[in-house]
Formats: C-alpha cells, structure tokens, sequence
C-alpha cells in the first residue's frame, strides 16, 4: 500500500482498523502515522459535535406511542372478535328460531299437539260399527276401497292443524293406537317419530296421509298391524303380482 | 429509568430495551438528517413505531441499528414526498436553534455543527451514518444503493469539505495535506 492510497482509506474510513492500514501506518517514513493522528482527532471532535443534546422524555415519548398504538389495536382486535361472535351468535339464534318454526308446523308436532283434546278416545273400548266407521271417512269426502280393521273404538272428523282428518282409535291386543287420516295432504315422506310420550309413523296413503301414533311404550306390532289394516282399507287389497314369491 | 417489567412479553421487552439503546443515536441521526428538531422526533417516533410492527424480522441484536436506521430514512423519504405537495413551503435548510441550546453551543462544537449543517445531503448522510451509526462504507452502500466505492469516496468529500469549512482550525489538525 503506498501513502496515497494509505491517505485516501483513511480520509474516508479514519476508525477503520484494516491490517494493511495499520501496517502501512506503523511503517511508513513519510508522515502517515501522524496523518493518522490527525484524522483520529478530527473525527474524535465531530463525533463530539455531533452528539445534540436529546430532547428530554424521548424514550418515554416512543415507549407511550407504541404502548397507545398496540392497546387501541388490541381493543379494535377485542371489538371485531365480539362483533364476530355476536353475530355467530346471533346467526345460531336465527337459525334456532327458525328450525324451531318450522319443527312446530311439521306434521308429527302437529298429530301429537292435536292429541291431548281427544284423549279420552284412548280409553274408549266399545268397538264401532262399520257404518258409523264409513260414515267417518265420508265426512271427509273419503270411500274405503277395503275392509276396515277391527276394533276401532273412535271415529271423528277432526282437524290436525291445517288439515282435515279422520280421527280413528283401534284397539289392538288391548293397546289403543291412534291413526290419523289426512286426505288431500300429499307431499309427505314417509318416516318414523318420537315425541313428547308418543311413537309415531307417517306415510302417503292414496292421495293422503297416514299418521300412526301409539303412546311410548306400545308394542311395534299393534302399530304394524294398525298400520297394515287402515292401508288395507284405504288402498284396497293389495293387488297379486303374477311371479312373486 | 426504571427496569424492564419482568412480566412483559418478550417481544415488548426486546422492543423496550432497543428504544432504550439505540433511540439516542436515532434521534441523532434523524436530526442531521433533517436538521429540523420536531421533524427528527416524528421521525424517531414513526421509526420505532414501524420497527414495532416488524419486530419479527429482526434477526439479531447485532443489526438494530442498521436496521433502524434503514427504517428511518424511509420514513424521511416518505415525509420528503408528502412535504412536496405541502401548501405551506417549510425552510428546512435552517437549523433548529433549540438543537444546539447548550453550554456547548460555543466553541469548536458548535463550529464544527455549523459546517455540518452546510455539507449537501449526499454528504452529510453518509457521514452521519458512519459517525452516529457505526456503519462501515459496505453497510452505507447496502444501505443506500450504492457501489461502495461511491460511498467512500462521499465519505472523504465529507470529511474535505467540512474541513475547507472549518478553515483555519482543520488546516491547524492538518486535515488538509
């Protein structure tokens, strides 16, 4: 390294502590180690001029700025979160209430609301004739296509809901099972019910709606056999099919 | 200054103990930068205040400062930009006199702040940046896109022209050869 280049490095980095400087400084004849001197005082008294006096409470002031910021985004975050949740909230309840609306109107909370005015029925026994029976279909525009079950205890004309219905009690091995007949209700799919003490199945029967209802605990077969006979009678015997086995 | 809360998150100690080390040199740094005294404390304010959002990125303790002061001439660029559109023209080559409002304001501080104050940007930057900063001509270049070689080459132009302006008391050090 020669002075020039020696003078330049240094004029630019004096603190720069490079071996080649300092080897070049601590050997040099012609003046390099006092250039060196020079340059370190210079910068020694800019350093010292550069250091300003700081503005009393800095620190304090950063620190406060940074602390407000993060707490007014911790209360914005702790906002959306509860809004968030509000509205799932408040989306369940909706879809509660509704669910719920639409459990009340549906044809099993229906058959089993209409119930407790007709109680009584249950525990009727005298059996009915068939034309007091025929009579009850009639009155909502019905014929019967087959034989009627026996046993039947009860027939009313009645209305379950919205719908028109024959209100039948049969009695089944001792066990009084409800059907209720609905003509004219057609979009029913058939399925299986519990609720609120009573076990209940409803099926499309022949442009109406058949709903067989049994308080908790009655045997399954009373209700096949209910279930069997009111089909029989609506329908008509089922037809034979030629091949079946 | 009371200690650190032992019970603080570690990012808002880590955060705590930087503004503690470094805000000094910052604040330094952002007033010869600007030389303006309430823009340099906007700007330390700002830079730290975006520091805290990227804390993350930090890698080591090491590169605080660097870092920091990356930030903070962002944060005076952008504040350039805005001031463009200003309506109101601000003199920001006139230093703020409470800056130097000190028993240090006489004598050849003062002198040598002066002449600091009348140095262009391209060279008073680098120069704050390796005096205040602690940065090496490789760390400026990185810094400010530029070829190191351009960054000493600012860096002994700084240092020449604040010495032609010191006159006599730079020739009396023998800064000039």
């Amino acid at each position: 390294m020669n002075c020039l280049e020696f003078r330049r490095r240094i004029g630019a980095e004096p603190r720069s502590r490079a071996p080649e400087l300092l080897a070049h400084r601590d050997s040099c004849k012609d003046g390099c180690a006092a250039f060196w001197q020079r340059a370190q005082r210079f910068d020694d008294d800019l350093e010292a001029a550069l250091v300003i006096p700081l503005p009393e409470g800095l620190v304090d002031r950063i620190l406060l700025a940074q602390a407000t910021g993060e707490r007014r985004r911790q209360v914005g975050m702790r906002r959306a979160w509860l809004a968030m949740a509000a509205s799932v909230v408040i989306a369940f309840a909706g879809v509660g209430m509704l669910w719920r609306q639409n459990d009340l109107n549906s044809l099993p909370a229906l058959a089993v609301a209409h119930m407790p005015g007709e109680i009584e029925a249950l525990s009727l026994t005298q059996p009915m004739t068939d034309a007091q029976v025929e009579a009850g279909f009639m009155g909502r525009a019905t014929r019967l296509k087959g034989p009627m079950p026996n046993g039947v205890t009860y027939v009313h004309d009645c209305t379950v809901g919205p719908y028109p219905a024959v209100h039948l009690v049969t009695r089944m091995n001792d066990e009084p099972v409800v059907a209720l007949y609905m003509p004219g209700k057609m979009d029913t799919k058939p399925g299986t019910f519990e609720r609120d003490g009573w076990e209940g199945r409803q099926m499309p029967l022949r442009g109406g709606t058949l709903v067989v209802l049994a308080q908790r605990g009655a045997s399954r077969g009373a209700m096949d056999a209910v279930e069997r006979g009111w089909r029989a009678a609506i329908e008509g015997p089922a037809a034979q099919t030629i091949g079946r086995i | 200054m009371p200690p650190v809360h032992k019970d603080v998150n570690p990012k808002q100690r880590q955060y705590e103990a930087m503004v503690r080390a470094l805000s000094a040199d910052l604040y330094r740094f952002a007033f010869w930068l600007s030389r303006n005294e309430s823009v340099a404390q906007d700007l330390v304010q700002e830079t730290f205040l975006r520091a805290w959002k990227n804390l993350d990125s930090l890698r080591d303790a090491e590169s605080a400062k660097p870092w920091l002061i990356t930030i903070l001439r962002r944060e005076h660029a952008r504040l350039y930009e805005r001031k463009r559109f200003d309506t109101v023209e601000l003199d920001d080559t006139v230093p703020e006199e409470a800056a130097f409002a000190s028993p240090e304001r006489s004598g050849d501080a003062a002198q040598v702040r002066d002449a600091m104050l009348k140095l262009p940007d391209k060279y008073r930057e680098p120069l704050a940046m390796q005096v205040l900063g602690g940065m090496s001509c490789d760390e400026i270049a990185a810094a400010t896109d530029q070829q190191p070689g351009a960054v000493m080459t600012q860096l002994f132009r700084a240092r020449q022209r604040l010495k032609d302006l010191l006159g006599g008391r730079a020739a009396a050090e023998g800064g000039r050869k």
